[in-house]
C-alpha cells in the first residue's frame, strides 16, 4: 500500500472518532505549545534583559570599591581627584565617572520630597547617556557649587507645587540650599549604574562631599575603547589603586562579561523551560499511545481482514504509525501557534518586545513529531503483530 | 487439468500447555482448476484448521501442501501473506467489510497491497463489481446494503484479486434462505462461466449438494463422498 493511500486511510480513520482524534491531539498541542511558549518565553527574556546595552553599548565598566573589614585604619575610599585620575591607568579607558551617594532630607518649598542624593561629574551624562529635558547638567566647572540636576520621577512630584518652570528653584537637601540647573529626561534602568535615577537628585561630586561627612567615592563607571581588553584594564586600575593583592577589595563588572554571563544563564533557562515542556508533551505521548492501543482493540476485525486479503505485518504497522504521526504532526502545528500565541500574550502582559523565534516552534513541532513516532510505534508494533485468524473472529 | 491444492498427509498439532490436540491427523486432498468443492463437517471436526492453512493464514505441522504447484507448507509470515493476497479469495459467513469503506473501496482492497496503479485498480474493482450484479452499488457503504449485496461486495473482493482458488466459509450461513440461494447460484455461474475454483465450507446439505464434489471432515480426516454430486 502505498503512502498516499495509507494517508488517505489514516485520515479517514481519525475523522471517523473524532472525539478520540481530538483529544489525543489535544495532547501533543499542549505539549507542544508549552516547550514553545516556555522557551520563546525565556528568548524574549533574556532579549529585553540584553536591550539595556543597547541604548548604552557594550563598553561599560563598573569598579566598585569596598570596606575592609571593622577597625581597619585605611580609609577605602577615593579622592574626587583619584578617581577621575584612574583615566590615566590605561589607554583604554575612555570616560570616567565616579560617584557617591548620601542620605539627607529633601524638602522642596516647605514639604518633605523623597529623593536620593547622588554626587557626580559631569562625564556621567555621556557614560550613561542621559538626556536633559530642560536646563543642563552639571559640568566641570561647576566644582563645588551648590547646583542640582533632578530625576524625571522627582520633577512629576515637584513640577505641580511651583508656577513656571523648576529651573532657578531652590531646594533644601540636608541644611543647605541647592539651585537646579536641569531636568533629566526618563532613564531606563540599568545594572551598571546602581541609582535609581529618576528619583535621584545629582550634585556635583565634590559638593557631596561638603554636604556630609560620610560621602565616599567608592564607585566608578567607565567608558572603554572598542576592543579594550578587560583583563588589561582590570589589572592597570588594580595597580593604580595600589590594591593588586586585595583582590576582594577592588569589584569589576564589564558589560562584555555581564553579556556573556547572561548567554549562559540562557541557555540554562531555556534548557529548564523546555524539560518543563517536554514534560507536557511526554504525558501527551502518552495519550497517543494510549488512545493508539484501544484504536488497535477496536479495529481487530479490521486487521484480520485487511491481512486476510494480503497486507503484511508492516503494512498494518505503517497504517497504525501513520495514524500517530498524522496525530501528532496535527496536534504539533496547532501546538507551535499556539505556544507562539502564549509566548506574545506573555510578552505583552511583561512589557517585551515580542520577537518571533524560528528555532523554538522547530524544535517544538520536531519533537511533537518525534512524540508521534515514538509513542505511536508500541501500538502500531502490536497491530501487526496480532495473529489474523484470531482478529478475524474477534468481536 | 492440473491441480490448484495438493495436501499430502497434512497434519496441525496444537499445543496446549503439555497437551498436544491433534486437529489434522493426515489430511489428504487434491482440488482441481475449476473446481468447485463443498467441505462439511461438525464443529470442532478441523474444518477451520484446514481451511486456515489452506487459505495461507497458518502453516501446517507436518505434511506437504502445494498451491499452484508450488511448496507453501513452511512459509514466513511475510512469504504467505503475499501469496495469500495473489492467489487466495476469502469470503466469510458474516462478509468482513471494512465498514468505513465503499462497496469500489473494498473490492479494491486485495489490490492496494500489490501496489497495482490506482486506475488499473478502479477499474478491475469495477468490473468484479459488475460481474456480482453490484454495478449500480459502487458508491455505498456496507451499511447502506442487505446482507446479500454485502456477500455480493465480499465475493467482488475476493474477485477483484484474480485469484486462484476462493475460500468461501459458510458464504449463506447469515442469509435467509432465498438470498442464500442467489449467492448458491453466483458461486455456481462464476464457477462454470469463468471456472473460478471454489471451495465452500457449509453445514447445508442443500448448498453441499449444489456443488461438483463433497469431502466430509471428521475426527481430523478427510472423507471423500464421490457419486453423490452430478
Amino acid at each position: 500500500m502505498n503512502i498516499g493511500m495509507t494517508t488517505r486511510v489514516a485520515l479517514q480513520n481519525l475523522a471517523n472518532s473524532k472525539l478520540r482524534t481530538v483529544l489525543a491531539m489535544l495532547g501533543i498541542l499542549v505539549g507542544t505549545a508549552s516547550v514553545v511558549a516556555m522557551v520563546s518565553s525565556g528568548e524574549l527574556a533574556t532579549q529585553q534583559a540584553l536591550q539595556q546595552f543597547e541604548s548604552l553599548g557594550t563598553n561599560l565598566m563598573a569598579v566598585n570599591l569596598y570596606q575592609m573589614e571593622e577597625g581597619s585604619n585605611h580609609s577605602e575610599s577615593l579622592t574626587a581627584q583619584q578617581a577621575n585620575d584612574i583615566k590615566t591607568a590605561n589607554a583604554n579607558i575612555e570616560l570616567v565617572a565616579p560617584y557617591t551617594s548620601i542620605f539627607s532630607n529633601v524638602v522642596f518649598m516647605g514639604e518633605a520630597v523623597n529623593a536620593g542624593i547622588v554626587g557626580v561629574t559631569a562625564s556621567l551624562e555621556k557614560v550613561i547617556s542621559i538626556n536633559l529635558q530642560e536646563g543642563r547638567f552639571i559640568s566641570p566647572l561647576d566644582i563645588d557649587a551648590f547646583f542640582c540636576v533632578i530625576g524625571q520621577n522627582l520633577y512629576n512630584e515637584i513640577k505641580p507645587r511651583i508656577l513656571g518652570s523648576v529651573i532657578g528653584k531652590q531646594i533644601l537637601l540636608g541644611k543647605d540650599y541647592f539651585t537646579i540647573i536641569g531636568v533629566m529626561q526618563h532613564w531606563p534602568q540599568n545594572s551598571f549604574f546602581n541609582q535609581d535615577v529618576n528619583n535621584s537628585i545629582f550634585v556635583p561630586i565634590k559638593t557631596s562631599t561638603l554636604l556630609s561627612k560620610y560621602a565616599q567615592i567608592n564607585s566608578i563607571i567607565m567608558t572603554l575603547e572598542k576592543d579594550a581588553d578587560i583583563n588589561d584594564v582590570e589589572k592597570s586600575i588594580r595597580e593604580y589603586l595600589n590594591v593588586v593583592d586585595a583582590k576582594d577589595k577592588l569589584f569589576f563588572r564589564s558589560a562584555k562579561q555581564l553579556i556573556s554571563s547572561m548567554k549562559n544563564q540562557k541557555q540554562i533557562l531555556t534548557l529548564f523551560l523546555g524539560l518543563i515542556g517536554s514534560i507536557s508533551l511526554l504525558v501527551g505521548g502518552i495519550g497517543v499511545m494510549n488512545i493508539m492501543l484501544v484504536s488497535v482493540v477496536e479495529r481487530r476485525r479490521e486487521i484480520g481482514i485487511r491481512r486476510a486479503v494480503g497486507a503484511r505485518r508492516r503494512d498494518i504497522q505503517k497504517m497504525f504509525l501513520l495514524e500517530a504521526i498524522i496525530l501528532a504532526l496535527l496536534g504539533g502545528i496547532l501546538g507551535v501557534l499556539v505556544g507562539v500565541g502564549t509566548s506574545f500574550i506573555i510578552a505583552s502582559f511583561a512589557k517585551w518586545t515580542f520577537t518571533i523565534f524560528l528555532l523554538p516552534p522547530l524544535i517544538g513541532f520536531t519533537v511533537s513529531v518525534l512524540t508521534g513516532v515514538f509513542f505511536g510505534f508500541y501500538p502500531a508494533y502490536q497491530a501487526s503483530r496480532l495473529n489474523p485468524i484470531q482478529t478475524l473472529h474477534a468481536e | 487439468m492440473s491441480s490448484v491444492i495438493e495436501l499430502e498427509n497434512l497434519t496441525k498439532d496444537f499445543h496446549l500447555g503439555d497437551n498436544v490436540y491433534h486437529a489434522l491427523k493426515g489430511v489428504n486432498l487434491t482440488v482441481e482448476e475449476g473446481e468447485l468443492l463443498a467441505v462439511m463437517g461438525s464443529s470442532g471436526a478441523g474444518k477451520s484448521t484446514l481451511m486456515n492453512i489452506i487459505g495461507l493464514l497458518d502453516n501446517p505441522s507436518g505434511g506437504l501442501y502445494k498451491l499452484d504447484g508450488r511448496d507453501v507448507s513452511t512459509l514466513t509470515d511475510d512469504q504467505r501473506s503475499s501469496i495469500r493476497n495473489l492467489k487466495i479469495g476469502f469470503v466469510f459467513q458474516s462478509f468482513f467489510l471494512l465498514p468505513r469503506l465503499t462497496a469500489l473501496q473494498n473490492a479494491e482492497l486485495p489490490l492496494t497491497y500489490r501496489g497495482t496503479h490506482p486506475k488499473a485498480r478502479k477499474e478491475r474493482a469495477i468490473k468484479a463489481l459488475e460481474k456480482v450484479g453490484m454495478a449500480e452499488f459502487i458508491h455505498r457503504k456496507p451499511m447502506k446494503l442487505s446482507g446479500g449485496q454485502m456477500q455480493r461486495v465480499a465475493i467482488a473482493r475476493a474477485l477483484t484479486a484474480d485469484p486462484s482458488v476462493i475460500l468461501a466459509d459458510e458464504p449463506t450461513g447469515a442469509l435467509d434462505s432465498k438470498i442464500g440461494q442467489d449467492v448458491m447460484d453466483l458461486f455456481k455461474q462464476l464457477n462454470t462461466e469463468d471456472r473460478v475454483t471454489t471451495i465452500i465450507i457449509t453445514h447445508d446439505p442443500d448448498v453441499a449438494a449444489q456443488c461438483n464434489r463433497t469431502i466430509h471432515i471428521r475426527d481430523g480426516l478427510v472423507h471423500e463422498e464421490t457419486g453423490v454430486n452430478s
